[in-house]
């Protein structure tokens, strides 16, 4: 499905002393079955902003709009169930005795019956490799596998897009490498989804189109091509050694995930 | 993001802020006190009076303060209700079956719901005019004399300042944790009582294991700053009691007075 923010405006606490502008007119599509990388520094309003992609907050003003039609016209439940949220430190809202039941419990607010909701279960148990704790407590489980189930349910839904805030914050490098892969995985399943990250390595690797946030505005749009090499400066690791070896070998090109970059390195003569 | 509601501090500059926490605390129990010693509707409306005028100077905004207050007004409503079914007292105004309507249970019910609003009032300035770290500084030096007899007047104050200080971050926490399960399908406000009362669980669990993980994360960064307890603490906001706050206290009695007299 395509998402679309329409000049969202969105007013915290409005008419009172605390009345922050946390949005101030953001217009951005997400394209079915692609990886739109989300960044920009702490305040500048991407949590806000992910939160009017499933209408939890709606907008002060501006529209939400799924495959052109206006998102406040669908049913709350649909639309959640369409658009995955997954917030940032989903593990703070685990609650149930077990992993299993859990993940169980977005598909049964969905009021499937109990056998899908099993098979939803251990599929999404699966893709996130968090079948062997299944029957364990979520309270019992390390940070990573913690994140992992919390995913997994969110996942349960089947969403059309699945939205993750910071998912690899404070993460192993290896839940980290999983999770990138999962986006991965589930673009190719032609799901979208929209990465929310502070790390910008991590977005240069699976984006296909990144926004860069700033104040509550849009700041730039484009391939992560574009937009880093904009601004070598705030830029992925590869990026910036790039553009370093640029100023005497313009030849190299625009790389930016890693594996391209090493590639476009060795094929430079003289390295 | 938070609601606003009563007991919440509101931050402007004004006179009524400034003034030092511990004479608005006692003018405020001085001032409950004497509320109970106000027999005649005259002498409330008058304290009202000088309360509305107090509110003013607060430079708090007369709508804000009433939202501040709306979670008494069901109560009040339920008291003015009462007295007026109930009373059977001077001459009847109205008889509609059961129902009889006295003079005096209207006027009962006006004086009652009176004296709550301007209970509550006063109580809801005090808070909204002085940070929750004040209000828990002058606690604790108002209860210090009680150390004598081995009251914790530190601890106790301590304690509700963290109290106070964690009201608005598990409030937060408990608005993220509610988005987090309404993402996940979660309507908490679908079906009859029992049912929005089990649809709360997913938030309760969470919200309560977080609480004692932050319990035991404060009480880690307090060790390691070398928190002791109470003694030989000293303060970054020293209290200091001066002419301004003298005066407020005195015109409290006074005001007190003229409503008790009237």
């Amino acid at each position: 499905m395509r998402l679309e923010l329409k000049g969202v405006r969105y007013v915290y606490a409005a008419g009172t002393p605390f009345e922050v502008e946390a949005l101030r007119g953001v217009s951005l599509v997400v394209e079915p079955r692609e990886v739109l990388g989300i960044v920009g520094s702490t305040g500048s309003g991407k949590s806000t902003l992910v939160q009017h992609m499933n209408l939890l907050l709606t907008p002060t003003s501006g529209s939400v709009l799924v495959d052109g039609v206006d998102a406040r016209s669908l049913q709350k439940s649909e639309l959640r169930r369409r658009v995955g949220l997954v917030f940032q430190f989903p593990e703070a809202a685990l609650f149930a005795p077990t992993v299993e039941e859990d993940v169980a419990f977005a598909p049964r607010q969905l009021g499937l019956d109990e056998e899908e909701v099993q098979e939803r279960v251990t599929e999404s148990l699966r893709v996130l490799g968090a079948g062997e704790f299944a029957r364990r407590s979520p309270f019992a489980l390390s940070g990573g596998e913690k994140r992992r189930a919390a995913i997994a349910g969110v996942l349960a839904m089947r969403p059309e897009v699945l939205v993750l805030d910071e998912p690899t914050a404070g993460l192993d490098p290896a839940t980290r490498e999983d999770l990138l892969a999962l986006i991965l995985g589930l673009r190719e399943a032609g799901i979208s989804v929209v990465l929310v990250s502070h790390d910008l390595d991590e977005v240069a690797e699976v984006a296909d189109r990144v926004c860069v946030l700033h104040e509550g505005m849009l700041h730039a749009v484009g391939t992560p091509a574009e937009v880093f090499y904009k601004e070598p400066v705030q830029a992925p690791a590869t990026v910036r050694v790039v553009s370093l070896v640029k100023e005497s070998r313009p030849e190299i090109g625009d790389p930016v995930r890693f594996e391209e970059t090493l590639d476009a390195l060795r094929t430079l003569q003289g390295i | 993001m938070t609601s606003r509601s009563l007991g919440q501090f509101y931050p402007v500059a004004s006179p009524v802020h400034d003034l030092d926490p511990r004479a608005k605390i006692v003018a405020t129990a001085v001032f409950v006190v004497g509320l109970f010693l106000i027999d005649s509707t005259v002498g409330l409306l008058f304290v009202a009076a000088a309360l509305v005028a107090l509110v003013a100077v607060s430079r708090i905004p007369a709508g804000t303060f009433l939202r501040l207050l709306r979670p008494m007004f069901f109560i009040v409503a339920l008291t003015v209700l009462i007295q007026v079914l109930f009373s059977r007292e001077g001459a009847t105004l109205l008889e509609w079956g059961i129902l009889e309507i006295h003079s005096g249970g209207l006027r009962l019910g006006f004086f009652l719901a009176l004296r709550i609003l301007l209970l509550v009032s006063s109580a809801g300035l005090l808070t909204a005019t002085t940070a929750p770290v004040a209000l828990a500084d002058g606690i604790e030096d108002l209860l210090s004399p009680l150390r004598r007899v081995r009251f914790p007047a530190h601890e106790v104050a301590m304690m509700m300042t963290i109290a106070l200080r964690f009201i608005p971050t598990l409030g937060e926490e408990a608005e993220k944790i509610k988005g987090a399960q309404a993402a996940r399908g979660a309507d908490f406000s679908r079906g009859g009582p029992l049912r929005r009362a089990r649809s709360l669980v997913p938030v309760l669990v969470p919200l309560t294991v977080g609480a004692f993980r932050r319990a035991d994360e404060l009480a880690e960064a307090m060790e390691s700053r070398g928190y002791r307890g109470g003694e030989g603490r000293t303060r970054y906001r020293e209290l200091r009691f001066r002419k301004g706050d003298a005066f407020a206290l005195a015109a409290t009695v006074l005001v007190l007075l003229v409503g008790i007299l009237l």
